[in-house]
């Protein structure tokens, strides 16, 4: 697929700019091969996950939602065209 | 110790000033928006917290230490009720419905947020000019950029618009545009404050930070908005730090520095020279000081866009028209988001969003991606073994002095290659502060995670001793 499909921008094509940082990594030598043991993972213990609970937004909070998407079909809000197609 | 916000405390309590009158007087400083650092003024809001503080105090309340003190936010954070646009066409409408827990967390503590603060559109840059609310000055001379991506908040502290300032730092953020401006500016360790209500550029390195003009206030903020939050599950734990840990005492500091850094060809000759200086005086005053090897400048450069590009294009296709941002209807819906993210986002946000999208692409990912998170480990097993020898290491913020307006998005590469001391610190989320000293741009100082008393008393020893 290509970039501007992925990226949903008309006509976008790859640029030289960043293709420059691209071939720098391209031609780096870590010292390991291995991604999947990378450290950097910030996941969260499962002692740690919090509880799955719904919090009821306030008013204030639903109205604002609304006004963000304004347009609204039998009364709900149409966040997309999916709803009315 | 210096602290404009204890300052400003005390001329509260004192009634030397109303607050009121201290709000009026930033908000009529902003409203003239002379370094183009303003995206939204919160007056009509700020004059009634102001109102509500003058109050406690008439009455005889006592009142906390930020109480009353006006501060500015970038605008990427949300703020309930307020436009928060990210300085972008996009969100240019868009209607915060919640508060940032770091903002939430200061007003709680009676802080009054004064404006929304202009910034480059999504964090996507290093000068403050991808922005539709016009390039921001720099605060020192005008005619050069503000820094980036939080060059409006540091333009306002370093202006004295705001007593301190929430910025956002995802590859140097906060402490570029600080050393830009003269000012503080601290990166804290990855996790401390929680990123809920941010807006997301890269996720594994976006941290909430405070600028402000003193350690103290630095000290103070930070401790105001640290803490675990069950909204963002990458939260840590983390003690507050007292005013006495971090006051300069005799301990004698051992100090890094990555020479590949200053014997580069894109160091300029000032900078070089004064950052030795430096070091030499550091010496003098019994503080250790030892070469470290680090990555080449370039390697950490493309490491750093490489993931943020590949996080921020997963970030942002959410704003589509349809779940974010301002909808160009078009024949289909297909249509209607591309036309949408076409002529929304600015053309180096599209860059980075299209450079994201292609090495996460099939054939590309392997050969680089992946490669680049490879990479990233090896950047972080480095600075383990730093610290296993340092307390801290000390770079330069920039290779070399703000480029004037107008020059920077010409060149893409090159804005990219200016972050190559910061965005190494970033990759290990590790806590980074900028100061005012040492070379034109100020230094760097880093320490392991976590280690944000170090940095701080080191600070002070820099400003009582160097």
């Amino acid at each position: 697929m290509t970039v501007d499909i992925l990226s949903s921008i008309k006509g976008a094509q790859p640029s030289a700019a960043v293709d420059k940082l691209f071939e720098e990594i391209k031609n780096a030598h870590p010292a390991t091969n291995n991604s999947f043991n990378n450290r950097n993972r910030n996941s969260v213990s499962l002692d740690a996950l919090r509880e799955d609970v719904v919090i009821e937004s306030d008013a204030i909070e639903k109205e604002i939602i609304r006004e963000n998407f304004p347009a609204s079909k039998n009364g709900y809000l149409v966040v997309s065209k999916v709803i009315e197609d | 110790m210096e602290s404009q916000i204890k300052k400003v405390h005390e001329q509260l309590v004192s009634k030397e000033i109303s607050c009121i009158a201290l709000v009026q007087e930033k908000l009529n400083f902003l409203k003239e928006n002379t370094h183009n650092s303003v995206n939204l003024l919160l007056e009509e809001k700020a004059l009634k917290m102001a109102a509500a503080v003058d109050v406690k105090i008439n009455a005889g309340e006592s009142i906390g230490l930020l109480e009353g003190i006006p501060f500015g936010v970038k605008d990427v954070y949300m703020l309930q009720g307020t436009i928060t646009t990210a300085s972008s066409k996009m969100l240019a409408k868009y209607k915060a419905a919640y508060t940032a827990t770091a903002i939430q967390k200061l007003i709680h503590a009676g802080a009054i947020p004064i404006v929304k603060e202009n910034c480059d559109s999504f964090g996507h840059g290093s000068s403050s000019e991808n922005t539709i609310f016009g390039a921001v000055k720099n605060a020192v001379n005008p005619a050069l950029v503000g820094g980036g991506s939080s060059g409006g908040s540091a333009v306002n502290v370093a202006k004295e618009y705001t007593v301190f300032s929430i910025g956002g730092d995802t590859g140097g953020s906060i402490r570029q545009p600080a050393g830009y401006n003269a000012i503080y500016g601290l990166k804290p360790t990855y996790g401390r404050i929680s990123r809920y209500g941010l807006m997301a550029y890269a996720s594994s390195t976006d941290c909430v930070g405070p600028l402000a003009r003193s350690i103290e206030d630095i000290r103070i903020v930070l401790n105001a908005i640290s803490g675990q939050d069950p909204k963002d599950q990458t939260t840590i734990q983390s003690e507050a730090i007292s005013k006495e840990e971090i006051a300069t005492d005799t301990s004698k500091f051992k100090i890094g520095y990555f020479k590949n850094f200053i014997e580069g060809d894109a160091i300029d000759a000032k900078t070089k020279a004064a950052f030795l200086e430096t070091l030499e005086n550091l010496k003098s005053k019994g503080v250790s000081v030892q070469e470290l090897d680090f990555f080449k400048g370039s390697t950490l450069v493309s490491t750093y866009y490489t993931l943020a590009m590949a996080e921020t294009a997963s970030n942002l296709s959410r704003l589509d028209g349809s779940n974010y941002g301002n909808r160009i209807a078009s024949d289909n819906l297909i249509d209607s988001y591309a036309v949408t993210r076409s002529e929304s986002f600015s053309e180096e946000s599209k860059r980075r969003i299209v450079g994201g999208n292609q090495v996460l692409s099939q054939g590309f990912s392997d050969a680089i991606y992946s490669k680049a998170l490879t990479l990233r480990d090896e950047v972080v097993a480095n600075f383990d073994k730093d610290f296993q020898v340092v307390d801290l290491i000390l770079s330069p913020v920039t290779p070399s002095t703000p480029p004037e307006i107008g020059n920077s998005l010409k060149d893409p590469h090159a804005m990219y290659l200016s972050d190559a001391y910061t965005v190494g610190f970033s990759l290990a989320q590790l806590p980074t502060l900028t100061v005012p000293q040492g070379t034109a741009t100020g230094l760097q100082l880093t320490a392991a995670k976590n280690k944000e008393q170090t940095i701080l008393k080191f600070a002070n020893f820099l400003k009582e001793n160097v």
